[in-house]
C-alpha cells in the first residue's frame, strides 16, 4: 500500500549511516544492544548465502540451513573490524557459507530438519517449565495447562512473522490461513506491542528466525539462562493478554 | 594544574582546509600528523570527521566529530555537524541532546532556526520546518555551503506529495562543505 506521508526522518535518514551508527555503537561504545539490529540487517543476506549454497534442495531441511547460516552470521559480527574498510557483506559472506557447509558436513540429510526443530521445541518446553515463585510446587495439573498454553502461542508465533523487524517485508497472511488463526494472530501481533523491548528480541529471534535461545544470548549479550526466562514472561504476558479478550 | 592546550596555527589550519577544498587526496593523512602534533585541537578532529564523511568513512567520521564536541563543547558548527550526522543516522532523540547546548545561541542565529527547522521535519510538521529552515538561511550569512545544503532539505520537502511512494530520498547534504564554509570564515567557535 502507498503511504501517504512520508515521513520526516525518511528524507534524511542514509542507510549506510544507520550500519555505521550501529558499528560504532557495537565497536567503540561496548553496546551490545546494537548486535541485534546489525543481525536483522543481514538475516536476509544470510539466508540467501546458504539458499545460494544449493543445499538443502528440500524445503523440509532448510531451517538447518538457516541455523548455520545465522551462526556464521553471528560470528562474522563479532570478528569484524569495521576499521578495516571491507564491507561487512564481504566479509561475513565466505564466513556464512563456511558454516553452512560445516552444518552440512555434522548432520545427516534425513535429520536435519527435525533435529533442530526438536532443539527449538526442546528449549521451550524447558523455559515453560521453569516454575513461578508464586505456584503451588505441588499442582502438576496448574503446571501442564501452563506449558500447553504456553505452546500453543509459541505455535501461533512460529513463523507468522507477527513480529517482523523494520528490515522485513510487511506479513502477508496465507490464504490458506483461516478466518479465525489469522483473526487470532492479529490480537497476538497487537498484544506483543506490550512487551518490554527485551522480551520482543527474544520472540522475534526465537520465533521468526529460529535462533536458539543460545545465539539469542549471544546477540543480546545475556546469559542463555536469562533469554529463557524471558521467554516464559514473554509468553505469559501474551497467554495472559489473549486469554482477558476471548 | 592543567595548561592551555596546545593548538595548530590558524595559517597551517587554513592552508589545510584549501588544499580539501581544492580537492586534494592525500590530506586526510595532513590531517592524521597534524592531530598527533595538537590532539587538543578541536577543529583539527572536525576536519578530520568532516573529510571522513566527505569519502563516506562514516565509521571513522563519528568518532571524530564526537571528539571535536568533547574537546570544545562551545564549537557550535561541531555541534551541529555532529547532530546532524546521528539524525542521518536515525537517531534523532540522540541529535536532538547533542543539538540541546545549541539553544543557547543568541534568538535568530541560523545554527538555532536550523535545528528548529530540522526537529519540525523529525515531526513531519513539513510547513513550520520549511519556515523555519528558510529563516535560518536568511540568518546565515558566513556559512554558504551550509544555505544550499538546507535549500536541498527544503526542496525534498516541498517534493513530497502523497502520490509519490517511492523509497527514501537522501538529500546531497555535503558534511565537508559545512566545515570548509565555517572554518574559511575563521568563526570555528561560538
Amino acid at each position: 500500500m502507498n503511504r501517504m506521508f512520508r515521513r520526516g526522518m525518511d528524507l534524511l535518514v542514509r542507510s549506510e549511516r544507520v550500519e555505521a551508527l550501529l558499528w560504532v555503537r557495537l565497536r567503540f561504545d561496548q553496546h551490545s544492544d546494537a548486535r541485534e539490529p546489525l543481525f536483522n540487517r543481514y538475516a536476509g543476506f544470510a539466508r540467501s548465502v546458504a539458499r545460494r549454497l544449493g543445499y538443502p534442495s528440500r524445503e523440509a531441511n532448510f531451517k538447518d540451513a538457516e541455523q548455520w547460516a545465522y551462526e556464521g552470521l553471528l560470528q562474522a559480527i563479532d570478528s569484524f573490524d569495521p576499521l578495516r574498510r571491507v564491507p561487512f557483506a564481504a566479509f561475513a559472506k565466505p564466513r556464512i557459507a563456511g558454516s553452512v557447509r560445516d552444518g552440512i558436513a555434522r548432520n545427516t540429510e534425513v535429520d536435519a530438519q527435525r533435529s533442530q526443530q526438536r532443539r527449538l521445541e526442546r528449549e521451550r518446553l524447558q523455559s515453560l517449565k521453569e516454575r513461578n515463585e508464586a505456584d503451588d510446587p505441588g499442582d502438576a495439573i496448574q503446571l501442564l495447562g501452563r506449558i500447553a498454553a504456553g505452546l500453543a502461542v509459541g505455535l501461533m508465533l512460529e513463523g507468522t512473522r507477527l513480529i517482523a523487524s523494520d528490515d522485513e517485508p510487511d506479513p502477508a497472511p496465507s490464504p490458506y490461513d483461516s478466518l479465525a488463526w489469522r483473526q487470532t494472530q492479529m490480537r497476538l501481533g497487537a498484544a506483543i506491542a506490550n512487551l518490554n523491548a527485551s522480551e520482543v528480541i527474544v520472540i522475534r529471534q526465537h520465533y521468526e528466525h529460529g535462533l536458539t535461545f543460545a545465539q539469542v544470548a549471544t546477540l543480546m549479550g545475556l546469559t542463555r539462562g536469562r533469554i529463557s526466562q524471558l521467554h516464559r514472561a514473554a509468553l505469559t504476558k501474551l497467554k495472559k493478554q489473549l486469554a482477558r479478550e476471548y | 594544574m592543567m595548561g592551555q592546550p596546545r593548538l595548530c596555527d590558524d595559517m597551517v589550519l587554513q592552508e589545510l582546509v584549501a588544499e580539501v577544498e581544492r580537492g586534494a587526496t592525500d590530506e586526510l593523512e595532513r590531517a592524521d600528523r597534524l592531530i598527533a602534533e595538537y590532539p587538543e585541537d578541536a577543529r583539527l578532529h572536525f576536519l578530520r570527521g568532516s573529510m571522513l564523511v566527505g569519502i563516506g568513512r562514516s565509521i571513522e567520521a563519528l568518532p571524530a566529530l564526537r571528539k571535536a564536541v568533547e574537546l570544545a563543547p562551545d564549537f557550535a558548527i561541531a555541534r551541529f555537524q555532529l547532530g546532524f550526522f546521528l539524525l542521518t543516522s536515525g537517531d534523532a532523540a540522540e541529535a536532538l541532546s547533542v543539538w540541546g547546548p545549541l539553544a543557547l545561541l543568541p534568538e535568530g542565529h541560523y545554527l538555532r532556526l536550523f535545528v528548529g527547522g530540522l526537529t519540525h521535519l523529525i515531526r513531519d510538521e513539513f510547513g513550520d520546518a520549511i519556515l523555519v529552515l528558510d529563516a535560518g538561511i536568511a540568518a546565515n550569512d558566513e556559512n554558504a555551503p551550509l544555505n544550499r545544503d538546507m535549500e536541498l532539505i527544503i526542496d525534498k520537502v516541498k517534493m513530497l506529495t502523497p502520490s509519490d511512494s517511492n523509497s527514501a530520498v537522501e538529500p546531497d547534504v555535503s558534511a565537508t562543505s559545512l566545515l570548509l564554509g565555517q572554518l574559511s570564515s575563521k568563526r570555528t567557535t561560538h
